[in-house]
């Protein structure tokens, strides 16, 4: 009878903020990987970078660099670091001395560097810096003293602090990578991470929870909450059933047909803002037929991307004229370059020869933010090729298979998209389309185009904002017209709270971050 | 007994050998090449390598590949998880306590309720009262668990907000796993919150616990009805009724114990059952539990998860079921004399 009389007491919650992440970290060290799901769970809550972006004007700010000069010729960056950051300790690692020179170094060089002993202990490499060219661009790092670093680039870059301020580019521990590396585990490392953000990882267990302390040495303004558990929910109704119920307080990734629901519930809010994201549908360039340009554009034309907005995305998104979203300063709208019209397609086709055509679309398997449900887009667009007479094809495999495969050219055309690091519209091009990427594998396209990494170049050395969008508007309608992909749509960035959680603040691009995030107590019941 | 016993040994062994060596064969099938489906090792050294052919003995015939996959995993080494690479075997004694949590809640909510609703159906003379309860337990029999477990948390969670659907614990209350059993675990826990946590702990399992005790309800309801109505019949019931004892100390001393050996042998034939609803239930009320476990790495094609779930979902209703029917021989002295006589 004892429980039923506990039953009656008061409930009493330890204070923290249960977040619903929708999978498992790939590993705790975001340089590894480009997954939204690893980045959510480690960047903005583990780790800080040497300087961040603004959430709300975008901008470049302090943040383990305190001020950062760059040279008249544009080759060399330096930066003063912080003083007095402490590292966080776990029952690993106790650090004896606070963040400096040494640790940036660590950093970087691991990533540039393929004699650091660190360099291979990543078994993925470092996908993101490979598909911008990062090893190639920067020549040396060096340390001036103990709280000065200078960076130096072989050729102008205007994107550089750009991409210092990602999510990817997070500072380590040099002492403790040294110690695990004496110990024999440099893996560690990785596994479980030492930072200098505002939690602290606590435990990972996997399917389950990543449960995080606050970091009481934080160098900046510290977490207003206490402990931050992430709750790992792959089904997105089970994380909304959670969020109503008050198991969880945020919750991620919402499907479109699931805002009604929301709304009939007073205490949950939707807090949505425009994303920097595309959803393409990438051609494999190099398999026939679609190295051919004419077939490209003919599937271009079959597609009707209004009726995809309509059904996959309940009209939470925008359609896409090109690759760059309007909440970039890049953007134009390029409407009308390839717009939907079937007729063509079929003219097109009928000019190249090609009958009985049959192509595989590869849709994946788990919702993104830029796309909540690739299978249903492929299913329209094969009703859409249906009407020009192309037969499709739709595979899918589970993720980790999916991204395993793809990484092997054996697909014809995959449905996928990308997320903004940073609001630099280099971004969307790079690492998405450059030959660099063919060779990361980040180029699903596999399209290597000299002419057009060679307009991306150009971007990059010249500095003022108008002449630089006009360059990235030259390369978009160079991507018009070659079609190594169909950008679909933009969608908008969604998370849904719980109304007594204040300040969760969405950033068009990049991971999320509870670090000004707080909670009032929630009542009993 | 002690021959008796000895033979439901052999009995046991060469189950389960005969099991291992079906999976033996499909881990052959798995389309990875096959020291990675044995070891969940991705990329191995060279060093590793050599290693995995020894253990496994990759470069001899079948014959001995079995006998070293049947050493390896019978010494506990069911290799590292594809996904997480840490060892199976970890992440399965990580997830066994909770499933025995939620089977042994489900089976006290079972038959607990269940033999005192069979007996009554048996003993009332009422038509109504018998009508009924067989009406709600063949209902109960024949709805299907997903359809259920979907609607209790539809209708208790989201519509009235009363119970918690998934998982075991509110995660913001931080508990040691100390035996692995979550409510044991609280109890032992200092933390000031113990008190809160283990009334949290408890509203999370009344769902998923409740879910899973509905076929095994329905079944110990209808087989104790059945038996108690034979029983009731016998004339040694009725001698005890000629001597004036009273009704109830008739049920309860010399009939229910005489009932229940059917209804132990009827829930022992539905354990493989029971092991499925209980995979779907923790599938549905996310409970960390071996199921869910085991059909996520189904879904993430972590070979060497699904190998280990198979095998310790496989040898443990292979065991109960052994255990049970020892327990009905024990129990019931008719059975032995039928074994004697046919041996």
């Amino acid at each position: 009878m004892s429980w039923l009389l506990v039953a009656c007491g008061p409930q009493r919650l330890p204070s923290g903020l249960v977040y619903c992440s929708e999978g498992n970290p790939e590993s705790f060290n975001p340089q590894l990987v480009t997954s939204g799901t690893t980045i959510d769970a480690t960047s903005h809550q583990i780790y800080s970078r040497l300087i961040d972006y603004d959430t709300q004007s975008g901008k470049l700010v302090p943040a383990l660099a305190t001020h950062w000069s760059m040279s008249e010729d544009g080759l060399s960056y330096r930066f003063v670091l912080r003083e007095n950051v402490k590292f966080q300790y776990s029952s690993r690692f106790t650090p004896s001395r606070t963040f400096n020179a040494d640790d940036v170094l660590f950093s970087f060089n691991r990533i540039i560097d393929p004699q650091h002993p660190y360099h291979w202990v990543s078994r993925t490499g470092y996908p993101f810096f490979q598909s911008i060219g990062f090893a190639k661009q920067v020549k040396e790092i060096k340390k001036i003293n103990d709280h000065e670093v200078i960076f130096y680039l072989a050729r102008q870059d205007a994107s550089f602090l750009s991409n210092l301020a990602t999510d990817f580019a997070v500072i380590l521990s040099a002492e403790y990578a040294q110690q695990q590396l004496a110990l024999g585990h440099p893996e560690n490392v990785d596994h479980f991470a030492i930072g200098t953000g505002p939690f602290t990882l606590v435990q990972y267990a996997k399917n389950e929870y990543i449960r995080y302390r606050r970091n009481p040495d934080f160098w900046g303004e510290p977490a207003k909450i206490d402990m931050l558990v992430f709750d790992i929910t792959p089904k997105s109704t089970v994380r909304l059933a959670k969020l109503i119920a008050g198991d969880c307080s945020v919750s991620a990734l919402p499907k479109a047909g699931e805002l009604p629901v929301i709304k009939q519930h007073h205490d949950l809010i939707i807090e949505s803002q425009p994303g920097l994201n595309v959803a393409f549908w990438a051609f494999n360039t190099q398999k026939p037929p679609l190295d051919d340009v004419r077939v490209r554009r003919a599937l271009a034309y079959a597609v009707d991307k209004q009726n995809i907005l309509r059904a996959v995305y309940q009209n939470t998104a925008i359609e896409a004229t090109g690759v760059l979203p309007p909440a970039s300063w890049a953007y134009d709208n390029n409407k009308g370059l390839n717009d939907y019209n079937p007729q063509k397609a079929r003219d097109l086709l009928k000019e190249v020869g090609i009958k009985n055509l049959s192509i595989d679309i590869w849709a994946m398997p788990v919702a993104r933010a830029y796309n909540p449900n690739a299978l249903k887009t492929a299913e329209l667009i094969q009703s859409d090729l249906a009407n020009i007479g192309v037969k499709v094809n739709i595979v899918s495999y589970d993720w980790s298979v999916f991204s395993q495969r793809l990484s092997r050219d054996e697909y014809d055309s995959v449905l996928i998209g990308w997320n903004a690091d940073n609001s630099d519209p280099d971004n969307f091009f790079t690492p998405l389309l450059s030959c660099s990427a063919m060779q990361s594998n980040n180029n699903r396209s596999r399209w290597c185009n000299r002419q057009f990494d060679a307009i991306l170049d150009r971007a990059r050395e010249v500095s003022t904002q108008a002449e630089r969008k006009a360059i990235y508007q030259e390369a978009e309608a160079f991507l018009a017209d070659q079609v190594p992909m169909v950008s679909l749509a933009h969608a908008k960035r969604v998370a849904l709270t719980r109304s007594n959680v204040q300040n969760m603040q969405l950033t068009p691009f990049g991971g999320i971050s509870f670090a000004h995030t707080s909670q009032a107590p929630l009542e009993a019941h | 007994m002690f021959r008796y016993l000895l033979r439901r040994l052999y009995l046991f062994l060469a189950t389960s050998l005969v099991m291992v060596g079906v999976l033996f064969y499909t881990t052959g099938l798995f389309p990875v090449e096959r020291s990675f489906a044995l070891t969940g090792i991705h990329a191995p050294t060279a060093n590793q390598l050599v290693q995995i052919e020894q253990d496994y003995k990759l470069n001899d015939n079948q014959a001995w590949q079995f006998f070293a996959y049947l050493q390896q995993r019978l010494s506990g080494n069911l290799g590292v998880s594809v996904t997480s690479n840490q060892s199976v075997a970890e992440e399965l004694s990580a997830v066994l306590p909770a499933s025995f949590e939620l089977a042994i809640m489900a089976a006290i909510i079972a038959i607990g309720l269940g033999v005192p609703l069979g007996v009554l159906a048996s003993q009332s003379q009422h038509k109504l009262t018998q009508n009924t309860i067989m009406a709600i337990t063949l209902t109960g029999y024949s709805v299907p668990v997903f359809w259920l477990g979907l609607y209790l948390s539809l209708w208790f969670g989201v519509d009235l907000g009363w119970l918690p659907i998934s998982g075991q614990l509110n995660l913001l209350y931080e508990i040691k796993p100390i035996t692995g059993f979550m409510l044991i675990d609280i109890l032992l826990s200092e933390s000031e919150y113990s008190m809160s946590a283990f009334k949290d702990a408890l509203l999370h399992i009344v769902l998923p616990a409740t879910t899973l005790a509905v076929l095994p309800f329905t079944v110990v309801v209808r087989s104790t009805r059945s038996a108690m109505m034979n029983v009731m019949n016998q004339t040694f019931i009725r001698a005890a009724e000629a001597r004036g004892m009273h009704t109830s100390t008739i049920i309860l001393r010399h009939a229910l114990p005489n009932a229940l050996i059917p209804v132990l042998k009827h829930l022992g034939l539905m354990l493989g059952s029971f092991a499925s609803y209980a995979i779907v239930v923790e599938m549905i009320f996310s409970w960390p539990g071996v199921g869910s476990w085991l059909v996520s790495g189904i879904y993430q094609r972590d070979y060497t998860v699904i190998q280990g779930g198979i095998l310790a979902v496989a040898l443990l209703i292979i065991f109960l079921s052994i255990l049970i029917e020892v327990l009905h021989t024990v129990f019931n002295p008719l059975s032995r004399k039928d074994l004697y006589a046919a041996s």
